[in-house]
């Protein structure tokens, strides 16, 4: 019957672990009141009798811990068994607890977001159906590489290319006015993209309701029809069916088809029209964006080859009308994606660093707790605990706290991703698909188990091997070589942060200068109102010009057809009366049209000659104002004013040049000048393409005049909504990518700094408190306590010191990776390294005086006595 | 392992468990003072060793053990030694005694038997 009775033994321990062991916490209890009792009996006093009962008996977690052990040995008992000693183990020591579960929540849950952030950005494919077969293609010229081609080569490449199942356009996204329906009476201004025929079969995209643009909606004389996004469908059309009409430019266009929610092509749009309706014929143009879907087994390099004989035929076939020498073809992602790469990248590696210090944290808290317990780990052993089934439970204990800090750290992590989708959707390509994945959740176990080895497994195998007899009899023994271990594990700490301090300074100190740029105008006080002018006369909008420069708080308003810091698509070559209608000639420059009192209120210097005036009206000889680049390449080392040019594809209109301004940043920041030739609205108001926007000199916070703005181009412009923004938020906005990667390091530096404060002060309170009786006895013999603080900083400062110089040594060598980045500040920038070593130094010796403080209070004869 | 108690033998200690309770049943306390008073105090162990061997004894069913009132009307844990803990006794004692009596022949060895 044994064997009966020995299952229900085991069946009882394993549903009523905890019971068992309250019994033998009160079978002990009654051990030592019994061995007390006979102690007094021999004459002790009960004070006495107790501690030669206790020392009799043993330690009694020892005890218990021993005979759990020896209680089971199914497999499913140990581990249960080894799980409820983990948990016991670790709820015995909060601090250390609390403390590991804060640096693995933080290490884990950065790097979970910046994983999802990587996965999403640069390995996910885009959310198009097969859509590793898509690319994007764009010309050469001889004197430009990767420019947008225009729609007759892009046809031609349509017709020609055999490497393509399809090849499709769409043009670059421009604002205009919509009337929800035929008889709205409010429309809203929203961005509208122009696409070819089949485009979105060939993206691989179905429309959510409806259907695209028919082969003959999307012809010469095709009829109108717009397709919309799901969120304009949602918000501006009420999710109606059937879709019914909307107004476009008073145009009534029916809407056929509802894209998928979320949908965007490069950059969001919300109404898409039929672009090959009214198909452009300049083919030296550089308009629009091209995208092709491999065929079947086609590579990149193939796509390559096939284009750029397409393109040597079309050369020739075209000559001087085609600019193109030559075409490139890309992934789709790979465009998309772009520069933003490597800020992905370099988050990421942030993040890893962060984890890294939190692993390194605590290891070296294990390893310091571990040598607190070693006695209890000795003892254990003694007592019939194998060495394998020591390490499992040590390498458990770490199991747990990682889950726990796993679990917890990706739960932030998903409510982190949230905001980062919601608040950087904007300003970085592919945010808006942020999700996270089964990769996402592979990665994060992956990492959950990579921490849980380095954490646990090193401390426990180090623990186990122990020598038992050195560890029970003598407790101080090489504690100088643990301390030096440990001290070796926080100065990597502090490198680690000290690398991490120096990227984001840089990052800050090059978003700083990104944004303080000398743009060639004074962008700060300007409110910006796009409006749509429909048929308005020059002297109307002269008119609205006034009204809006009257208002109180305006120092003044001009037009342009296009603002600053706006990507634009009509560059073009500039043509000398000298130069014969030849395909390639030496400069390329922008198109604007501006009204006189653009430079003035821009604050854009006129350097030569004059500005415009409103003498240059239609009738008047027409004028044009060009930046100094074009008159250096053009006419180097003469006077450009009085020349005549011709540009904008209309290479017979003569202008002649009245003045040179300053150049400005046109496009982006920081990569700023372009050339750019500016021409007066009053000649070019038929130039327009539909849209102006009205610049206004506010005297104090512009966005403090947008609402009043709004509402008098509201009385103005009745029938035509009006976009209203702020110069200076253009100019944070085109520094989005480094103010994202500036923001994740900044956050992630400021994290590894408390971590590595956090490794400091536990060292410096281990060193200080296992020399306590030293401690005493010096300050016994007559060393103050100011003396004593300042040494236990000294062993902080050479620590951190050590850890500092070698994280500078780290900046030097890993800045390398961020050069491409930076703007403005050199990577090898001293200030930077100065004051993050700074930072690093002042936080390591804050974290380090509260035990040097304590260490200074010791009373001596209190070390001296206790046994240290 | 299994050195540290007192310095006996391995399973040695096991076996003086088994015997103290063949005498009779009782609680983990008096195990350890029965041990200690009959070895004359020569097989002292720390006291709380007792409990370890006698969670592995009971898991292998060669003891019961129950609560029961003490003669105080306190309530202790009594452990009583099962059939098969005593027949696991006997072939322990019989081991023991050729173990004993092996070494004891070699530790009495005159010069000459060599």
């Amino acid at each position: 019957m044994s064997w009966l009775h020995a299952a229900r033994q085991r069946l009882d321990d394993l549903f009523a672990g905890d019971v068992r062991d309250s019994d033998l916490d009160e079978e002990i209890a009654y051990h030592l009141e019994l061995e007390t009792q006979r102690q007094i009996a021999g004459g002790c006093d009960p004070v006495t009798a107790r501690a030669r009962a206790l020392a009799r008996f043993g330690n009694p977690r020892h005890v218990t811990d021993a005979a759990r052990d020896a209680r089971g040995t199914q497999p499913l008992e140990g581990c249960m068994q080894d799980f409820r000693w983990a948990l016991r183990s670790l709820s015995k020591s909060p601090g250390f607890t609390a403390l590991a579960l804060f640096a693995l929540i933080l290490g884990i849950g950065a790097t979970t977001v910046a994983f999802t952030v990587l996965d999403t950005v640069l390995l996910r494919p885009l959310p198009y159906r097969d859509a590793g077969r898509l690319v994007f293609i764009t010309e050469r010229t001889a004197s430009h590489s990767t420019l947008p081609p225009s729609n007759p080569n892009f046809e031609s490449w349509r017709d020609g290319a055999k490497s393509f199942d399809g090849v499709a356009s769409a043009m670059f996204p421009f604002s205009q006015t919509v009337w929800p329906s035929a008889s709205a009476s409010d429309a809203v201004r929203v961005p509208t993209m122009g696409v070819s025929r089949a485009f979105f079969a060939i993206l691989g995209v179905s429309p959510l309701v409806g259907r695209e643009f028919s082969g003959a909606e999307n012809a010469p004389g095709g009829e109108r029809a717009a397709m919309v996004s799901y969120e304009f469908w949602q918000h501006h059309l009420g999710g109606r069916r059937p879709l019914g009409v909307v107004r476009i430019n008073d145009s009534p266009t029916p809407v056929i088809g509802v894209l998928p929610p979320g949908f965007q092509f490069i950059v969001p749009a919300d109404v898409y029209l039929a672009h090959e309706r009214e198909p452009s014929t300049m083919r030296s143009a550089h308009n629009y964006m091209v995208i092709g879907r491999l065929k079947a087994g086609v590579t990149l390099a193939a796509a390559r080859s096939d284009m750029t004989a397409l393109s040597k035929s079309l050369l020739a076939e075209y000559g001087t009308d085609t600019q193109a020498v030559d075409a490139d073809v890309v992934s789709l992602r790979d465009h998309v994606v772009d520069d933003y790469r490597i800020m992905v990248t370099i988050v990421f590696a942030a993040a890893g660093l962060v984890l890294l210090i939190a692993c390194t944290n605590l290891v070296s808290a294990q390893l310091a707790r571990g040598w607190a317990r070693e006695r209890e780990v000795v003892v254990r052993a003694a007592l019939g605990a194998s060495r394998g089934r020591i390490v499992r439970q040590l390498v458990l204990e770490s199991a747990v706290l990682v889950a726990a800090g796993t679990l917890v750290g990706a739960v932030l992590a998903a409510l982190a991703v949230r905001l980062v989708k919601i608040f950087g959707a904007a300003f970085v390509p592919r945010l808006n698909e942020l999700s996270i994945d089964g990769r996402v959740l592979g990665f994060v176990a992956a990492i959950a188990a990579a921490t849980t080895l380095l954490v646990g497994v090193y401390p426990a195998l180090r623990l186990a091997n122990r020598d038992a007899g050195l560890a029970l009899r003598s407790r101080g023994s090489g504690m100088t070589v643990r301390a030096s271990v440990w001290r070796l594990l926080v100065g990597f700490e502090v490198a680690l942060a000290v690398m991490l301090l120096i990227g984001s300074s840089l990052l800050i100190r090059t978003l700083h200068n990104i944004l303080n740029a000398d743009t060639g105008f004074d962008a700060q006080h300007i409110v910006t109102a796009a409006i749509t002018p429909n048929d308005s006369t020059g002297d109307k909008l002269e008119q609205i010009r006034r009204e809006l420069a009257a208002l109180p708080g305006v120092e003044g308003a001009a037009y342009t057809n296009q603002l600053p810091l706006t990507w634009g698509n009509s560059a073009g070559p500039v043509r000398r009366t000298t130069d014969p209608l030849d395909r390639d000639w030496p400069a390329m420059a922008g198109f604007r049209v501006v009204s006189p009192d653009y430079f003035a209120v821009l604050r854009q210097p006129v350097l030569r000659g004059r500005t415009f005036a409103t003498t240059d009206r239609v009738g008047a000889p027409n004028v044009a104002i060009i930046t100094p680049g074009i008159a250096s390449k053009l006419w180097p080392g003469e006077d450009p004013i009085g020349k005549t040019i011709a540009t904008n594809y209309l290479f017979n209109d003569w202008l002649t040049v009245v003045g040179v301004a300053t150049e400005a940043s046109s496009w982006t920041m920081p990569r700023g000048a372009q050339n750019e030739i500016y021409v007066p609205l009053a000649q070019h108001l038929s130039r327009t393409e539909g849209q102006l926007v009205v610049m206004i000199r506010t005297s104090g916070d512009p966005h403090a005049l947008v609402p009043v703005v709004r509402s008098r181009l509201r009385e103005l412009l009745p029938t035509s909504p009006a976009q209203l923004g702020t110069m200076d938020d253009r100019i944070a906005r085109s520094a989005a990518d480094r103010r994202f990667a500036m923001l994740a390091l900044t956050a992630f530096s400021l994290i590894a700094l408390l971590l590595a404060a956090v490794g400091v002060y536990g060292v410096i309170w281990y060193i200080v408190a296992t020399r306590t009786h030293e401690i005493g006895i010096r300050m016994a013999l007559g060393a103050t306590g100011a003396m004593v603080r300042r040494e236990v900083l000294g062993a902080a400062l050479v620590m951190a010191g050590t850890g500092i110089a070698a994280g500078v040594l780290g900046g030097i060598v890993t800045t390398r990776y961020l050069q491409a980045t930076l703007y403005g500040v050199s990577r090898l920038d001293p200030r930077t390294y100065i004051i993050g070593a700074g930072i690093a130094l002042l936080t390591a010796l804050l974290a380090a005086d509260v035990p040097a403080r304590w260490s200074s209070r010791v009373d001596p004869m209190t070390a001296i006595r206790g046994d240290g | 392992m299994g050195k540290e108690p007192g310095e006996l033998l391995p399973g040695t200690f096991e076996m003086l468990v088994l015997k103290a309770l063949s005498l009779g049943a009782m609680h983990g306390w008096g195990i350890a003072e029965r041990i200690e008073r009959l070895s004359c105090g020569v097989c002292a162990v720390q006291q709380g060793a007792v409990y370890p061997v006698l969670q592995r004894l009971l898991r292998r069913g060669w003891l019961v053990a129950e609560w029961r009132a003490t003669e105080n009307h306190r309530r202790a844990r009594y452990y009583r030694i099962t059939a098969a803990g005593r027949r696991q006794l006997d072939a322990q004692v019989e081991w023991w005694r050729r173990s004993i009596g092996g070494v004891d022949r070699v530790l009495g060895a005159a010069a000459q038997e060599a």
